[in-house]
């Protein structure tokens, strides 16, 4: 049984994951948090619907997804980040406030306010056998996405020199600046890379979850307090963060139902309380 | 964050033309009217609230719509469960919001800006998330059956909606009056020096984290007033006066009307609450359109409805001094 | 007033920032410290104003141990500082910007029912502290509507207005034209007569025409000590300075 919850926390942790680091990216870069994280989210889990729904192959879904969220990202960077840039933080955040309303109705608008659901493609809809306990393969297989995404990071990150320019804009921005590294280049393309992760995080859960319009802010308090607790801007703590708050959130609702909620407002105020930077500061 | 300038004289023109507009409807409008007006007067002291902490302490809240239902559940569970009466059970919403606002403020209100919107839409949305599975509150049923207090001694018989209506609207001028009193104090100003520049404020010796809690908990306080006055009004509380949209148009609220000017706030709620209303009648995907509107709005109007009441006044003065 | 800043050591991890530095003060009079860039200034000024705490080391104001206490705490004892970067309150006046800093030490900064611009007592200081740094001519001026040197003067009245006993000043005269130099000299001369001053600078002209003492900083150790002649003379400072001077 245990083995089971652990798994479960593990999946939910990786789903976390996948968009607390784009949000945290994101912040770290351009000092904003795109409070539209969770419409990308959503987005990305009804495109891959369409997809699915029209070519029956989920795999299709799981590549077209996250490359259209991307793009969706690319463009409202184009169209509104780059212009408000150096204006007020606050303001731009309220920006992507608006982009939720945005978004909601447009969802609603396109595919209707029913929730759906994808099914999970053949080969990962069987459950196997983990220590005598049968757990469902796909949900391995959000484990397995959510770590070969964080190996990819870390490759990017460590030993690619796109890797080490954005490692630099968000350590020491100032610095970034002025030897140029800070480019709109980099902020383009970690925003829409960032996006891109929300939408992969959408479809790879839809078929656990299903696609409804109100999954855009469920997902997105949890991933705020993940950013909030791991420390903005740092990418080990977004996966500290999540592995946290993922394993608390799971493990709280098993064990002791009617706490989980508190216990997470708990860990949420220990740390402004104890370290309001964030578990990992930059 | 910038809020409008300090312009006394066009708040208080501003609040009366609102005021005049208000009683007059109320007289000669019809049971709806009388509805509505109650209505927007409630979410003109929400809104009142959030330019509070917004202009004073640079403080926007995502959450705040928890204490509206702080308050409205409070309310019912006071005149319900205690027979309190329902005037009084609001004077106890005022003392709980403060309470409430102390502990959490005590926590966030020294983060910055960014991070203070995060964390209360989180608190928000988990508080949320109680009231509807708590059983004790009725769940996602709510809890229904709170009336309003009992005036009849005036021989006024206060579930008349023009009465109820005038109620609220005392309500709303008496926190208004407190809250430019505030604005103009030196409390006040020093918390719209710390929404300039936080950081100076703690360098010469002010006590950045005291005054922003104080605000905070009065600005908690207010919302649980009209969190209380709401479930009078409409004699019932579901848990979806605490949804995040709730906040949210709130925030949207006080940037149409401009933020830092008070009256601006109660201008922005009825802007828009009518425009939501209207639109919710005409279209279904009008949240794409306050959307968009709101996106327009933080774009190109900063000083929001009242910025544009400045630039009358303004070209107004110009030309009566030619 | 007295301070004295004992043993002080900062290290960020493997380098060592400040090591053992010692000032002490007891009278009034108009410190400078100077050094070569990366010689540990603005750390140092840093931990004398509360921003930053150093790891080993003690400083004691007033014969009070001051190592706990924040910036806050420590300016409402009486140490207000100025900035490198002037941070001003933008959006208000300079006559609003030093009465929210003349406020500060009442307990009328907890008022919430009467008017602050009525306030006659914060006004009259307020329009005090403008004549003194040469400001009142602009008293309804917006802050972000002066010019950079007026902005300057600014950010040293709002530290003025807080009544303190020691001004920390960071390179007040930052960015600005000889001409505004000269004017900024003067009057922080004028103000060396009522209060102490901490000043760190770049602008060795600045600290020669205003500092009784000056202490030399170089890779965070205290160089030399000694008033303007002694240090202008010494051949010690000259070489730590050679190809920066």
């Amino acid at each position: 049984m245990f083995i089971v919850q652990f798994l479960n926390a593990l999946q939910f942790s990786m789903t976390l994951f996948l968009l607390a680091v784009g949000l945290t990216i994101i912040f770290g870069l351009m000092k904003i948090v795109n409070l539209a994280h969770g419409s990308l989210y959503m987005i990305g889990a009804y495109i891959g619907l369409s997809v699915w729904s029209y070519s029956d192959s989920f795999w299709l879904a799981l590549v077209f997804s996250p490359v259209l969220t991307a793009l969706i990202g690319a463009l409202l960077y184009y169209i509104l980040f780059k212009h408000i840039q150096n204006t007020d933080p606050m303001r731009q955040v309220l920006l992507t406030f608006g982009l939720i309303y945005i978004s909601l109705d447009s969802v609603r608008l396109l595919w209707g306010t029913m929730s759906h659901s994808i099914s999970a493609p053949e080969i990962l809809s069987n459950s196997i056998l983990i220590i005598n306990e049968p757990y469902p393969m796909y949900r391995l297989f959000v484990i397995f996405i959510g770590i070969m995404v964080l190996i990819s990071l870390f490759i990017i990150l460590e030993k690619t020199k796109i890797g080490a320019k954005i490692r630099a804009s968000v350590d020491d921005p100032e610095t970034a600046q002025l030897l140029k590294i800070n480019t709109n280049k980099i902020l383009f393309y970690t925003f829409a890379l960032g996006c891109g992760l929300a939408g992969l995080a959408g479809i790879t859960v839809a078929p656990i979850l299903g696609v409804e319009p109100g999954m855009d802010m469920e997902v997105l308090v949890l991933t705020l307090i993940v950013v909030v607790v791991g420390g903005p801007g740092s990418l080990k703590g977004a996966l500290v963060g999540a592995l946290l708050i993922g394993f608390v959130d799971n493990f709280g609702k098993v064990y002791i139902p009617e706490m989980a909620q508190i216990i997470i407002y708990a860990v949420m105020a220990l740390t402004l309380l104890f370290k309001p930077d964030g578990l990992y500061n930059r | 964050m910038k809020a409008v300038n300090y312009n006394i004289k066009l708040r208080t023109q501003l609040m009366v033309s609102l005021s005049i507009i208000a009683i007059v409807s109320n007289i000669f409008g019809g049971y709806f009217t009388r509805f509505f007006i109650a209505e927007v007067a409630i979410l003109s002291i929400f809104a009142m609230s959030l330019d509070f902490i917004a202009s004073r302490g640079g403080m926007v809240s995502l959450g705040h719509a928890m204490f509206l239902g702080i308050g409205a559940y409070a309310t019912a569970i006071l005149t319900l469960n205690y027979g309190i009466n329902p005037f009084i059970a609001t004077l106890y919403t005022i003392l709980i919001g403060i309470i409430i606002g102390l502990i959490i403020g005590y926590f966030i209100v020294l983060l910055d800006g960014i991070f203070f919107i995060m964390v209360t839409l989180a608190l928000g949305e988990m508080f949320h998330a109680w009231v509807f599975t708590s059983e004790f509150l009725g769940g996602s049923d709510g809890i229904s059956g709170i009336t309003r207090p009992d005036i009849s001694f005036l021989n006024i018989d206060i579930n008349n909606p023009l009465i109820f209506s005038f109620y609220v609207l005392i309500w709303l001028i008496i926190i208004f009056l407190f809250l430019t009193k505030f604005t103009d104090s030196p409390l006040g100003r020093s918390l719209d020096a710390i929404r300039q520049n936080s950081s100076r404020v703690s360098s010469i010796g002010g006590y950045a984290k005291i005054y922003k809690t104080i605000a905070f908990s009065i600005s908690a306080a207010i919302a649980c007033i009209a969190g209380s006055l709401y479930v009078q009004l409409n004699g019932f509380i579901s848990p979806e006066l605490t949804h995040w949209t709730v906040s949210g148009e709130g925030l949207i609220m006080i940037i149409v009307g401009g933020i830092g000017s008070v009256s601006g706030a109660i201008l922005g709620a009825t802007v828009v609450h009518i425009v939501q209303h209207e639109l919710s009648n005409i279209i279904n995907w009008w949240m794409l359109v306050i959307g968009f509107g709101f996106i327009l709005i933080v774009l190109f109007m900063r000083d929001g409805l009242w910025g544009l009441l400045e630039n009358l006044q303004r070209q107004i003065n110009i030309r009566e001094k030619k | 007033m007295s301070l004295y800043i004992k043993n002080i050591k900062k290290s960020f991890g493997a380098i060592t920032v400040l090591d053992d530095v010692n000032i002490e003060s007891n009278k009034m009079e108009c410190i400078g410290i100077i050094g070569p860039n990366g010689a540990g200034k603005s750390t140092l000024f840093k931990i004398i104003s509360g921003n930053l705490k150093q790891d080993t080391g003690n400083i004691t104001f007033n014969d009070m141990l001051i190592n706990k206490l924040d910036n806050e705490k420590r300016a409402r004892l009486g140490i207000a500082q100025s900035f490198q970067k002037n941070s001003l309150f933008p959006e208000m006046t300079v006559k609003e910007s030093l009465m929210i800093s003349c406020s500060q030490r009442y307990k009328i900064s907890f008022n919430f029912f009467t008017s602050l611009v009525k306030n006659k007592v914060i006004n009259k200081e307020a329009i005090a502290v403008a004549t003194d740094i040469g400001l009142k001519k602009y008293l309804n001026i917006k802050s972000d509507e002066l010019s950079y040197g007026l902005q300057r003067q600014l950010e040293l009245g709002i530290a003025i207005a807080c009544n303190p006993e020691l001004l920390l000043l960071d390179e007040p005269t930052a960015g600005m034209s000889p001409a505004e130099t000269k004017e900024i000299i003067k009057l922080i001369k004028r103000l060396s007569n009522k209060y102490s001053i901490i000043i760190v600078e770049h602008d060795m002209e600045v600290i020669y025409n205003l500092a009784d003492r000056i202490y030399v900083l170089d890779r965070g150790v205290i160089i030399f000590e000694g008033n303007p002649i002694e240090v202008k003379n010494s051949k010690l400072v000259q070489n730590t300075y050679l190809g920066i001077q």
